[in-house]
């Protein structure tokens, strides 16, 4: 014990405990990087141009709903007997060349996951075919019209409630699809959001047991405000029964910026465009603090000026004109000038259900109790919702891009503009949606085939609830003008 | 030198160790009084009117009773089947203005995190529509006959019985609703719901009586405010009683004048308005006031807002004519009461012969107890009357066709009901549907909606009886009608 072999020693023992560190630290460290780095991102797939952004980019709904992209990949065949035919196609959903997901879905990296939701395109954006062997066009900002969102639904309650909504099952598939997923992924992170997806989805489906005790919306409609109870969990299984069965066409969305301060959603509860945005962004599986407010907004800046595509048949010049004068004296008072000018003492507000009176489910389905309930949304952020309020009517739209938007009336109860000219009963009483092959004569969607090439369409029954085709009729409403008048308003109607 | 040396080196790290401690506890103190206790105004917009005030200002409630305002957010999404219907907090018929984050009487309040309490409005603002396709017209200061609130009591200790109320459950349902950082994280995992658990368990003893089988509910609009105060504030032992009143209306109440023998209260129990509203608020409390000054301020306002605050007008046309002849009759049959001396004064139950359960919930000996309470809390206010009361107050009828349900228990839904003998008013009806019926100048309490929004009353349980004030009930039909007519004037 001598100092001259004490410090070497010491030396000896400090070098070993260093080494030791060195072992045991940089291991840690260099996993802990690998982990943050693997397991610490947030980032959004986006696009550079703004109608992309729209189509494929994210509103921050992943954060809560995502399915890990495999996942959302493997469902359809894992659970193909809950979809109506192969795919996500099968249900409405637009796939475009050399995309691997749908029109309407976005794609964001969080918590180390790819993972794949809905944004605002799911519901308003559809195809159009000018003739029966053409190539459908894909038009943003029009209402879905062939999209199932109530199927869409049913499709992963399903799933997830089935005893393949395990890993065996999925893993496999997505094997057979090439996901080709490392070890991490294959043993830890994919088993995991396997069980937490299936959770999530379950809790879900228990929060919207009542859809199944619904009359099929179809495609082209959601019952909004309904789904929006969702939201608060109101139990649904109380609701007085004259609040349910209330679906409503997804409408257009362009032209918002003239829209700003009328009354908007069908009912016209709400008057401020950004506050009717984040409210729809929750069904992409937003929450207040998971929201990409930044990612919406440039998506709400695109929708101000967005502007609807021409009429893509010839129009009749003469007979439009004619047209023209019958809409000033019927029709521009409540619904603007023209399809560009908005202007017009009733524009954006509402008409007392007794004078519309078209079918009421919408209406009385929005309760006060909702709209107090929704100035609690957003409490802590200065874009609290402040401007819900229950109506006692519905709204009078812009008919911007009219031609795009049947069928018509709020619930789509009626299949084309010339039909809607005619007084209810002479309405048709059934007839089919989901078809986008488009009809120039009536201006509509082709509504009297029940079947395509093995497609079957939706038989619309206007006597269910919710359905009901009456309404916006009588001397005022143009039902009783000639025939020849009505081929004329209707001629006109096209130019919007 | 060495050992000098040594100490010193300790020493030194000891007051370092010491400093640090210190910085970390001022630290930790400044934190846990920012986040805990650091109280914030409310924002302007709460002042900007007197009617917004008299809504939503606080009366300092938040302290003592507030409940922390995310849990509160989140308890309805999550126990929406411990509430009468759907609609979260609106379905147990609180007045609630659309595009405001809290309904009427609901105050919110940072005291180190966000609370919610009430005040006085929360019973005292009535909502009413001239027909089911319109939007409700609020009026402050009018009898809150929508707002259930022993539901809302009952709702808040059923939540806290629930094993599901627990920090890992409400904290999850939060994060879907806000973004609180690492510290509110912590004080509401580790104290904020740990404590609001522990409060509204207590709450569940001290509420005992509203959870008797062999009481009837108060429905919507009525409180057993005698036996509130009876036991909150005199902390007496419960007893058999049991006497639920409709709210009041507190309107125009330079119409008391104590110095002409009236009282207040419906059997008279307290002195003059001021120690009304004081103690009112006292109730809201649930225990002295944080801020005395604060407080006595916010009465004193109180006092003065209501005072000259006039009754609504009848939102109805009223047949002239038909008021006019009805006006022949008042004088006849009610003014001796309802237009005299005599308003504002005490009638002998005998001659009244109203429901009696109201005047058993309240004795001498607890308002004596109360007054001693209240000057104990170093506050001044003439109170509670020391005396045993045997009769109702006729009341003044100022803005008499809002303040239906009639009679102190509500146990009359209308005007021309109250005209008919005990035997043929309705036995059983549904109070707290806020459509108007303008025939029988009351609130529409039979039909599918009246019946899905409103609460039961049965006549016939305890404390509802609608017997008594038989006067003016011989009159014959088209008479009473004619003195409904002019009823609506008042």
């Amino acid at each position: 014990m001598t100092p001259y072999n004490d410090a070497p020693q010491n030396v000896r023992w400090r070098r070993r405990f260093f080494v030791l560190l060195l072992l045991i630290v940089v291991p840690l460290v260099a996993v802990a990087l690998y982990l943050f780095q693997r397991f610490g991102g947030d980032t959004p797939v986006d696009y550079a141009s703004s109608e992309e952004q729209f189509k494929y980019g994210s509103t921050g709904g992943e954060h809560e709903m995502g399915f890990p992209y495999w996942i959302w990949r493997a469902l359809p065949q894992v659970c193909a007997e809950y979809l109506p035919g192969p795919g996500y196609e099968s249900l409405g959903m637009i796939f475009e060349p050399g995309k691997d997901v749908p029109v309407g879905t976005s794609r964001r990296r969080y918590q180390g996951v790819d993972r794949v939701f809905l944004n605002c395109a799911v519901c308003h954006t559809s195809t159009v075919r000018t003739e029966k062997a053409k190539a459908p066009m894909v038009i943003s900002g029009m209402p879905a019209n062939n999209f199932d969102i109530m199927g869409f639904q049913k499709f992963f309650f399903a799933c997830a409630a089935d005893p393949r909504f395990r890993k065996e099952y999925v893993m496999a598939e997505i094997d057979r699809l090439g996901g080709n997923l490392d070890l991490l992924d294959r043993e830890v992170v994919y088993p995991v959001a396997i069980a937490i997806m299936r959770e999530r989805v379950l809790t879900l489906a228990g929060r919207f047991d009542w859809i199944h005790r619904e009359p099929a919306w179809g495609p082209g409609r959601v019952d909004t405000f309904n789904s929006a109870k969702v939201i608060f969990n109101f139990p649904m299984d109380v609701l007085p029964p004259q609040e349910l069965s209330a679906p409503a066409d997804f409408p257009s969305i362009w032209n918002q910026r003239p829209r700003q301060g009328m009354n908007l959603h069908w009912d016209g509860n709400n008057s401020v465009v950004e506050e009717r945005n984040k409210s729809a962004a929750f069904g992409t599986g937003t929450t207040p603090p998971t929201i990409d407010t930044a990612r919406i907004k440039r998506v709400e800046d695109w929708l101000l000026d967005a502007k609807p595509p021409k009429f893509p048949f010839p129009v009749d010049a003469g007979l439009s004109a004619k047209g023209g004068a019958l809409y000033q004296q019927y029709c521009a008072e409540c619904h603007g000038a023209s399809g560009s000018d908005f202007s017009g003492a009733s524009v954006g507000k509402v008409t007392p259900i007794a004078a519309i009176a078209t079918d009421r489910r919408r209406l009385d389905s929005y309760t006060t109790e909702l709209a107090v309930n929704q100035s609690t949304l957003y409490a802590g952020y200065p874009w609290r919702f402040t401007h819900f309020r229950k109506t006692f009517g519905y709204a009078n739209m812009p008919l911007d891009g009219l031609w795009l938007r049947g069928p018509y009336l709020h619930n789509g109860s009626v299949p084309s503009l010339r039909d809607l000219l005619e007084p209810a009963a002479a309405r048709p009483k059934v007839f089919y949606r989901g078809n986008n092959l488009y009809d120039p004569m009536r201006v509509g969607f082709v509504s009297n085939v029940p079947e395509e090439d093995g497609k079957l369409y939706f038989e619309f029954d206007t006597k269910l609830p919710g359905n009901s085709n009456v309404g916006h009729e009588g001397k005022a409403y143009g039902t009783e003008l000639s025939a020849d008048d009505k081929s004329a308003l209707v001629e006109y109607l096209k130019t919007f | 030198m060495a050992f000098r040396y040594e100490s010193g080196r300790t020493l030194g790290a000891f007051k370092i160790f010491l400093l640090l401690i210190l910085v970390v506890g001022a630290i930790g103190g400044y934190i846990a009084w920012d986040r805990g206790f650091r109280e914030h105004p409310q924002p302007d917009w709460v002042r900007a009117t007197p009617e917004m005030r008299f809504k939503y200002g606080s009366l300092g409630a938040e302290n003592d009773a507030g409940i922390p305002y995310w849990i509160f957010y989140v308890l309805p999404r999550m126990f929406p089947e411990k509430l009468p219907g759907p609609g979260g907090y609106a379905s147990l018929g609180v007045p609630w203005e659309e595009g405001q984050e809290l309904p009427v009487g609901f105050t919110k309040k940072t005291i180190g995190f966000p609370r919610v309490a009430n005040n006085c409005a929360v019973c005292h603002t009535a909502t009413y529509r001239t027909k089911p396709d319109e939007a409700a017209v609020f009026v402050v200061a009018s009898p809150g006959h929508t707002t259930d609130v022993e539901g809302f009591f009952r709702f808040l200790i059923d939540c806290a019985k629930d094993p599901r109320f627990n920090a890992d459950n409400l904290m999850s349902e939060i994060n879907l609703v806000t973004k609180l950082d690492l510290i509110d994280k912590m004080l509401y995992r580790f104290f904020v719901i740990p404590i609001t658990k522990k409060r509204l368990l207590e709450r569940e003893t001290q509420f005992a009586w509203i959870y008797r089988k062999d009481f009837p509910d108060w429905g919507r609009g009525r409180d057993d405010a005698m036996n509130l105060t009876k036991y909150f504030m005199t902390k007496q032992p419960m007893d058999d009683t049991f006497g639920p009143t409709d709210m009041p209306s507190i309107w125009n109440l330079q119409k008391y004048k104590p110095e002409q023998g009236m009282f207040m209260n419906f059997a008279g129990d307290s002195h003059d308005p001021y120690s009304v509203i004081m103690d009112s608020a006292l109730g809201l409390l649930g225990a002295a006031p944080a801020h005395k000054q604060d407080f006595l301020d916010q009465v004193a306002w109180l006092h003065e807002y209501l005072t000259k605050l006039p009754a609504p007008k009848y939102p109805f046309p009223v047949d002239a004519a038909k008021a006019d002849a009805g006006k022949e009759l008042f004088a006849q049959n009610c003014a001796a009461c309802h237009a005299s001396a005599r308003t504002g004064t005490r009638i002998p139950l005998p001659e009244v012969g109203t429901d009696r359960n109201r005047l058993d919930s309240w004795n001498k000996n607890a308002a004596v107890i109360a007054n001693k309470v209240v000057t104990d809390m170093g506050l001044t206010r003439k109170g509670l009357v020391e005396a045993t009361l045997d009769g109702y107050i006729a009341a003044f009828l100022d803005g008499i066709w809002l303040r239906a349900p009639y009679l102190h228990n509500g146990s009359v839904p209308s005007l021309r009901d109250l005209l008919e003998p005990a035997a043929q008013r309705p036995k059983v009806f549904y109070r707290g549907y806020d459509v108007y019926d303008p025939v029988k100048a009351g609130f529409v309490t039979q039909g599918p909606e009246a019946e899905r929004i409103g609460t039961r009353l049965d006549t016939a349980q305890k404390s509802n009886g609608n017997q008594g004030h038989e006067f003016g009930t011989n009159l014959a039909p088209g008479e009473k009608d004619a003195l409904v007519e002019y009823l609506k004037t008042l």
